[in-house]
């Protein structure tokens, strides 16, 4: 169905593509499978008529597409499903699958257009209302508007973009459903992942890219994840740090019914109450979205709440700001690490003093220290195997894995008493994310109080001692590692069970 | 090496349309480099010119570090030499080292506070810095038309100004025969400080950081309302000075539209400097020549004198074009 042979592209001297070919048959899902910056965004823009290629030829159907427009690629009969939704959240269903759509011809007949939505819907299980807002809807559904804006507009082969990002543990088990039965029909799916569980569960083949290259092409029922993951990265991928049994020390963080609100007033954390002890990591899971960012901003002093305490250590710190919490000991990995955790435009020796530079030993009297702070960096650097040319390196010249190297570097390094990571391995590749998860084990085995935020399940049983569940600003459900039951968790996720939690995980959960 | 190339580029231009009036490009400029730098007595008035351009620019250049965009220079400086006048002739018995230090030092005081209302007026109700700074310019040049049309003006003079000020109340001249008074030295030590703040102290770290990511400023404990009243606040001291330095070195007295044009120069001073304080310097001496050595240029030849707005304005859009052009670059 479509053949793309040679495809090369440079941007400058960075050669995102290298003579790439990807075959995809009829009736085939192929994942697409590579870390950040490996080119997998590259090929698909090229493909869709985003960006032309330096050399090379695809062949759609039987036939070339040269110079090609998105419009032409989507004439041509291929779909493509950004990680960020393109539709018009005022908008309702139909409006946004009329949007643009040339065969409404001249007059626009909505109540046609919605008795397509409505059989492609019950056609392909997408549980669609055209009449629906956009915006109302939760984010599974939004994907499958664009999955069915794709299939009514003639796709054959389908383009998603790293589709499970947002989705909770149900709701991804109902996308692949619904690309299954795509694939009964005859029509192609190209499945840009860096999830390997999703990628094998689904998929046919992978093609495996690295560094603008192909490093492997294999069917998905004859390889495991440990040889994906090392065709990813090209090298082996350890096996995480043992985590040492430790008994729980004294209560380090201490939460008791939080309550907090968003930009917009709407009251996004309700009521939370736990407690963190020295020595162990609990993970907070949940679908992106449920109160996790607020619930982080409240506790580590950005924002206040509107209601309830934070502990730190015995002392109670809801009244401080941020200076007044990391004073306490509490240190802070922010989600958002371009804008938030870094400045980007600032040198490694900068970003290390970014939260210290107001104290000794960086601060002499009124005046910074340079050499304090390269010196710090410096150590910083080797402590961490920061790959970067020196102190004065620009962070912005930084990879993604060792740009979070210099956030953790900078929190984790003064050993704090409590640290809170939000999603700290996002967008990171197999080694830079084994890499944050050793270090935060080893910070628990420093005796340090860890909250670990993250949307991904897996990642959360690596981690945690314990797993609360975050659902709509609340905790609903709190486990012991060991009573984990990931079908139950997944459920939670989705809000669609909520249980009394695990007795022996609610030791230390204060009582309002 | 790139707003060398700026200047040159617009240079070029300018003498195209000095052509286009009839006129030599290389007689006007030749007339305009000796009317800039022909003499000591030239290039003390250039300096003169370039003080208020440095000391404003400075200023200027720090709030847009921290993406404060503080348009009121003109204001700030209209008032600062409204209380630097009425500190020297309410106090003219003052001795003669303290008059002007006293009335320096009003001068940058009201420009502070005049900056620090806008900064209250943007934190408290929310009105954008970039509207409140400018219609603050009006008000404040208005106030001191007002002051000389009332108390502070002379009586009999026919335009509004105030009485020439006590002797003792002027800055110092520094060169020998020539007009150059003590404000460039003043300038330049300021340029220095703004230096060491910006890049060796926390206050000018903050800056930076708030310049480059809100979020980050946050994250890093910093306050942006704080340093938002910080910066205003400085950038209007040191054009309340500049206006006091105008006032107490060059004029002797307050005039009428002594600030006029002084707050949108030191805007494009600030950018030609590339925000940072030490080469603010030169840039704001840039401005000060040209000026005055478009007044020779003009005797001298005919050229009219809006041109060296116009090489002043093709010289910013070359170096910003050149500057866009460098951060796309460095993003890909």
């Amino acid at each position: 169905m479509l053949r793309m042979q040679g495809i090369s592209k440079s941007f400058g001297s960075v050669h995102a593509n290298r003579s790439i070919d990807l075959e995809v048959a009829p009736g085939r899902i192929v994942g697409l499978l590579g870390e950040n910056g490996s080119g997998k965004t590259t090929l698909m823009n090229i493909l869709f008529g985003i960006v032309p290629p330096d050399a090379g030829t695809i062949v759609f159907k039987g036939h070339p597409l040269v110079g090609h427009s998105p419009r032409e690629a989507i004439a041509a009969g291929i779909g493509m499903i950004h990680q960020h939704f393109m539709l018009v959240p005022a908008m309702t269903v139909t409006e946004n699958v009329m949007l643009g759509w040339e065969a409404t011809g001249r007059w626009l007949r909505p109540a046609g257009v919605a008795q397509q939505i409505s059989s492609a819907s019950s056609a392909y299980g997408l549980g669609l209302d055209p009449a629906a807002r956009v915006e109302l809807l939760p984010l599974g559904a939004q994907q499958r508007v664009e999955i069915v804006k794709a299939v009514l507009r003639g796709a054959e082969l389908l383009v998603l973009d790293e589709p499970t990002s947002s989705l909770s543990p149900p709701e991804v088990a109902g996308l692949l459903r619904i690309l299954r039965r795509l694939r009964e029909e005859g029509r192609s799916v190209i499945f840009i992942s860096h999830k390997l569980g999703e990628v094998l569960e689904v998929c046919d083949e992978v093609v495996v890219l690295r560094d603008g290259g192909v490093a492997g092409r294999v069917e998905a029922a004859t390889v495991d994840r440990h040889e994906l993951a090392r065709m990813m990265v090209g090298r082996e991928v350890n096996a995480p740090l043992d985590r040492i049994a430790r008994a729980p020390g004294a209560e380090r963080l201490v939460v008791a019914n939080l309550t907090a609100c968003d930009a917009l007033e709407i009251e996004r954390v309700r009521g939370l109450s736990f407690s963190v002890r020295a020595g162990e990591v609990l993970a907070l899971v949940g679908v992106d979205g449920n109160g996790q960012a607020e619930l982080a901003r409240v506790i580590v002093g950005i924002e206040r709440p509107t209601g309830g305490a934070v502990f730190v250590d015995g002392a109670e710190v809801t009244a401080g700001g941020v200076a007044a919490r990391r004073a306490a000991g509490l240190a802070h990995v922010p989600a958002d690490r371009a804008t938030t955790g870094l400045v980007t435009d600032m040198t490694i020796a900068e970003n290390l003093a970014l939260r210290a530079f107001d104290e000794p030993p960086l601060r002499r009297g009124p005046w910074l220290d340079p050499d304090a702070m390269t010196e710090l960096a410096r150590e910083r650097i080797a402590d961490f195997a920061i790959r970067a040319p020196g102190p004065a390196t620009v962070v912005r010249t930084l990879s993604g894995g060792n740009q979070q190297k210099i956030v953790l570097a900078r929190e984790l390094g003064s050993r704090p008493a409590v640290l809170v990571a939000e999603q700290p391995t996002r967008g990171l590749d197999p080694g830079a994310t084994r890499f944050v998860i050793d270090q935060v084990i080893a910070l628990r085995g420093a005796g340090s109080a860890v909250l670990y935020i993250t949307t991904e399940l897996e990642e959360a049983l690596l981690v945690a001692d314990r797993i609360g569940v975050m659902h709509q600003g609340r905790l609903v459900g709190l486990l012991r590692r060991e009573h984990v039951d990931l079908g139950r968790l997944g459920l939670m996720m989705a809000g669609a069970l909520e249980e009394p939690s695990d007795p022996a995980a609610l030791y230390g959960v204060p009582t309002p | 090496m790139r707003p060398l190339l700026a200047v040159l580029l617009a240079l070029a231009l300018t003498a195209l349309l000095i052509v286009a009036a009839g006129k030599n490009p290389l007689l006007a400029y030749a007339a305009l480099g000796r009317g800039a730098l022909g003499s000591w007595d030239r290039v003390g008035v250039g300096l003169n010119k370039a003080t208020p351009y440095v000391l404003t620019g400075v200023g200027v250049a720090l709030c847009f570090r921290a993406r404060v965009i503080n348009i009121g220079a003109e204001g700030q400086i209209a008032l600062g030499g409204l209380a630097a006048t009425w500190i020297a002739l309410t106090f003219p018995q003052a001795p003669p080292v303290v008059l002007p230090l006293l009335a320096l030092a009003a001068g940058a005081l009201t420009g502070a506070g005049w900056a620090a209302l806008a900064a209250a007026i943007r934190l408290h109700r929310g009105v954008h810095e970039v509207l409140v700074t400018l219609l603050l310019n009006f008000v404040g040049v208005l106030i001191v038309s007002e002051a000389l049309q009332g108390s502070l003006g002379e009586p009999g003079a026919g335009f509004p100004q105030s009485p020439l000020l006590p002797r003792a109340s002027w800055l110092p001249r520094v060169l020998k025969g020539s007009d150059l008074h003590a404000g460039i030295v003043i300038a330049v030590i300021v340029v220095v400080l703004a230096h060491v703040l910006l890049w060796r102290m926390p206050f000018g770290f903050r800056l930076r950081v708030l310049g480059a990511s809100t979020p980050a400023a946050v994250y890093a404990g910093i306050s942006p309302p704080r340093a938002l009243l910080g910066v205003m606040s400085l950038a209007g001291a040191l054009a309340g000075l500049a206006g006091a330095v105008e006032v107490l070195g060059v004029h002797y007295r307050l005039i009428d539209g002594f600030s006029h044009g002084f707050g949108f120069n030191a805007v494009a001073i600030a950018l030609l400097g590339a925000l940072n304080p030490i080469t603010v310097l030169p840039a704001g001496l840039f401005f000060g020549f040209l000026e005055t050595g478009a007044l020779a240029m003009q005797r001298a030849v005919g050229v009219p004198t809006p041109l060296v707005a116009v090489i002043q304005g093709l010289t910013m859009i070359f170096i910003l074009s050149a500057m866009g052009l460098s951060a796309r670059r460095s993003k890909v």
